[in-house]
């Protein structure tokens, strides 16, 4: 029982890691239609950027965690500017531009840090929470306080602010967004930007627990994508619940199963579920669908 | 759509068939050379079968190599224990993969593009850990050795061993330029228009009568069969099977070939095969500045070259010939 | 006898709004019919749910006595059902000539695979003369050539309208096809309409907002309004009727 519950918190930390790389994947998409394969490497930057930020210049993590934000908002932007805004039709294209910033971004972390992960010791990965038998980091609960503070932000933002609605807007209609007048590059800047800052997030908060190495990106990335075709493409709340289950059902299945069998299960599961609801659990079927 | 700009002329072919056929002559001097001349052929034709649903029919498969390794294992298991005989084992191997694409095909083909091309992956991700996992049957991470060659083909005139360098190739090539006639008849045929009117518009083509899903279903399992047999034929040349060939970077590795060489070419897929094998070893030693590069060269591609590399050349040739207005029109070959 | 199209209580509904509530119509005879109303009155969703784009969630749709409700797209383009869209769509990358020998093509998968390996991929001469003669029909022959994508809009919609009546529909929906065309164009699209009817006795369906095109064309006008058919007769009667002229107005 005990096991169980260990797993669980455990899975739910996991989960909100997903969590914040899938927000970022279905803010983009819904409002853009791109899949920004390169978010991983977002989440990696977030993680030596955190390093930086607070081993080599502040010594504050919060200080850092929220430098990093910016940095990577700023990157976010940047990068649809550069690179997303031009492919947006161009599927295949897009994924060779993702492929190639990831090799550029993966590799020059080693050029820049050298090939062996970075650790990065904060306080409060050193004091521990004690439940019961089990003992957690405290961290592991910063992780979730933190992902939950932005969730919370996110739905403020896009619920009760101008900016946050005409977002929406354009993630439901871009045709009729653009009628009422809203730029269209504003908010797809806009919606890359606070991808770039949720992942740099995510990257910020797991360097502490697991190591900072250049691949660390990889399988958040999978996993993001996999909950949002999960959860549905568009769907905000699809791509919490996505993040949070995969996380939790991963953690709990090592009670029974290899690691490669897990990876293999929440695979099938997904298929499984697609099969019964092409359009994800909580997306929205489109004219057309079967 | 009607034979254009794109269409290959009976000449062209010809030349094309004798070019590949007389490599081994041209080279004779290079094992090295030749070595990787095959390793491009069975990449080509993986790429091929790709192509066929990435470049004509639209679809981003990002698992393909899935489809590849189980005509690799199939045909390898098949030869090792001698249960078969090379014909009846490539066979078995193609069939079996064009039989996965079609379970495989069945759920993922129901979803929407975005959703379709996580979901190959996914399909692809859970194959390889098949391979990787299942010890008892592929060997597991180790991966399964002693694959023999085919005996020697006693073709009258001469005799052909693909237990030598120079007589797999041959076959290689032959089996390489089979797939890619079959490429160019199924495009110019009704069934490759089909297919071009669901890329472009699939409620139009829908509407238009074709029945979307079916046709989708089709070029899945072919473009699956053929990257088995691309599989099985690189298994039987490296004498091995080994799951990492069918992992996750192979699968970008595939999908770069097929992009970067020019998707929805006939040409492209052979194009970007040669590149990727050719300039491969080199990078694999990892130097990590020259990833950069290589990095930087996609990027670059993707936003200048749409039309991936057989597009460039295209349309370079095409306005050197005619001028830049031609450039326009010579376009989806 | 049964009637070429009976469209039963079909209702459609998106989320809390009624798009299609309980529309009732028959047609029975071949003729040109409008089908009018005010922005959001469902025409377009009918047309979706009459061609298969979209299931209606109660109702049926019978086509020569047959029911048709559950029949995918193409299924029912082969029963001899064609529409075009309000959107307009062509093959853009392909020219106007290919464009309408692909709608012509017989698309079963099994022929075509079939076909594959035949010897000649070219299309039947009638096919080939038939195309000739409405692309010159509509003054897009000499454009043969070109991709469709390099039409002016205008054009496209009448390649549009050539590709859907090539492969001889019984049942022809068009989606306000004289949206955005000029006038000189829309005389040429009228009289084209006309002669197809003239020529053929199929059964034209037009959705419209342009009441002087639909007027003159049209034999029998059906008004919806608010998901429900409002009013039908000869386009006099509904000139004239109040009901008709409160539902634009109001």
């Amino acid at each position: 029982m005990t096991a169980l519950f260990e797993q669980i918190v455990n899975g739910t930390m996991m989960g909100a890691i997903y969590v914040l790389v899938a927000l970022g994947l279905v803010l983009v998409f819904g409002v853009m239609e791109v899949l920004n394969f390169a978010h991983g490497v977002l989440f990696m930057t977030g993680g030596y950027l955190c390093d930086v930020f607070f081993a080599r210049l502040t010594g504050n993590y919060p200080l850092a965690v929220a430098l990093t934000m910016i940095a990577l908002a700023i990157a976010g932007m940047a990068l649809e500017r550069g690179v997303f805004r031009r492919l947006r039709v161009n599927v295949p294209m897009q994924i060779v531009a993702s492929l190639g910033l990831i090799l550029m971004v993966e590799n020059g972390a080693v050029l820049l840090f050298g090939p062996s992960a970075l650790q990065l010791t904060v306080p409060t990965v050193r004091s521990l929470v004690r439940l019961g038998d089990l003992s957690f980091t405290v961290q592991h609960f910063v992780v979730i306080a933190a992902a939950a503070a932005a969730i919370v932000a996110l739905y403020a933002f896009l619920h009760r602010t101008r900016l946050g609605t005409a977002l929406r807007a354009t993630s439901q209609n871009a045709e009729a967004a653009r009628v009422i007048g809203i730029d269209a590059n504003r908010i797809y800047r806009l919606a890359f930007a606070i991808a770039g800052a949720l992942a740099g997030l995510g990257g910020a908060l797991i360097g502490p627990l697991f190591l900072i190495f250049p691949q660390m990106g990889d399988l958040p990335l999978l996993k993001g994508l996999t909950a949002i075709v999960l959860g549905g493409m568009g769907s905000i709340p699809g791509a919490i619940v996505g993040g949070f289950a995969i996380g939790i059902i991963e953690a709990v299945s090592t009670l029974f199963i290899t690691t490669d069998y897990r990876d293999l299960m929440v695979f099938a599961l997904l298929i499984a579920i697609l099969l019964v609801r092409p359009w994800g659990l909580f997306g929205v079927r489109v004219r057309g669908d079967i | 759509m009607r034979p254009r700009a794109g269409a290959v002329p009976l000449a062209t072919g010809i030349l094309f068939a004798a070019a590949v056929y007389l490599s081994p002559v041209l080279f004779a001097g290079s094992p090295y050379v030749l070595f990787l001349l095959t390793q491009t052929l069975c990449f080509a034709i993986i790429a091929i079968g790709l192509n066929l649903l990435l470049g004509y029919t639209g679809l981003v498969s990002l698992g393909h190599m899935g489809f590849a390794g189980i005509g690799a294992y199939v045909t390898a298991l098949l030869m090792k224990y001698g249960m078969a005989s090379f014909v009846p084992a490539l066979a078995a191997g193609t069939l079996a993969a064009g039989i996965v694409g079609i379970l495989a095909g069945m759920p993922c083909l129901r979803l929407r593009s975005h959703f379709f091309i996580i979901v190959t992956l996914a399909v692809g991700m859970m194959l390889f850990l098949f391979f990787n996992n299942l010890d008892w049957l592929t060997g597991g991470a180790a991966g399964l050795p002693g694959v023999p060659r085919p005996r020697p083909f006693d073709l009258g005139f001469t005799l052909v061993d693909p237990r030598r360098p120079v007589g797999f190739y041959l076959l290689a090539a032959t089996l390489f330029l089979v797939v890619f006639v079959f490429q160019y008849a199924l495009v110019r045929s009704d069934f490759g228009r089909s297919l071009a009117a669901i890329r472009q518009d699939e409620t139009l083509a829908a509407s238009r009568g074709v029945d979307v899903f079916a046709h989708k279903l089709t070029v899945f399992a072919l473009s699956a069969a053929i990257a088995g047999l691309g599989g099985a034929l690189q298994v039987l040349f490296l004498r091995a099977a080994a799951p990492q060939s069918f992992g996750f970077a192979e699968d970008i590795n595939l999908v770069l070939i097929v992009i970067v060489g020019g998707a929805g070419s006939l040409f492209g897929p052979c194009l970007g095969a040669l590149l990727f094998v050719a300039l491969p070893e080199a990078l694999r030693i990892a130097d990590v500045f020259r990833m950069v590069l290589f990095g930087a060269a996609l990027l670059a591609l993707a936003l200048f070259a749409p039309r991936g590399l057989w597009g460039l050349a295209v349309a370079a040739i095409g306005k050197l010939r005619f001028g830049k207005s031609a450039a326009a029109h010579v376009g989806h070959s | 006898m049964s009637d070429i199209l009976e469209v039963e209580a079909v209702s459609k509904s998106f989320g809390g709004v009624r798009a299609v509530d309980g529309v009732n119509f028959r047609i029975a005879a071949p003729g040109v019919y409008g089908l009018i109303g005010p922005n959001g009155a469902g025409k377009t969703t009918l047309f979706d749910i009459i061609c298969g784009r979209q299931f209606a969630d109660s109702g049926s749709i019978r086509v020569a006595g047959r029911r048709i409700d559950r029949l995918r797209v193409h299924q029912r383009t082969r029963l001899g059902l064609a529409r075009t869209f309000q959107e307009c769509r062509v093959l853009q990358e392909e020219t106007c000539l290919d464009n309408v020998l692909f709608a012509a093509q017989d698309k079963r998968l099994g022929r075509e695979m079939l076909r594959t390996f035949a010897r000649h991929t070219a299309p039947p001469r009638a096919v080939m003369a038939e195309a000739a003669r409405l692309l010159d029909l509509v003054n897009l022959w000499r454009s043969r050539a070109e991709p469709a994508g390099n039409l002016s809009y205008g054009q496209r919609r009448l390649l549009e309208i050539v590709c859907s009546l090539i492969a001889q529909p019984r049942l022809l929906l068009l989606d306000e096809p004289a949206s955005g065309i000029n006038p000189t164009l829309l005389n040429m699209l009228r009289d084209f309409l006309q002669r197809m009817f003239a020529e053929r006795q199929i059964v034209l369906v037009i959705v419209e907002h342009n009441m002087e095109f639909i007027m003159s064309l049209a034999s029998h006008i059906v008004v919806m309004h608010q998901g429900r058919v409002l009013e039908q007769g000869p386009p006099a009667a509904i000139a004239a009727s109040r009901r008709v002229i409160e539902a634009y107005l109001g």
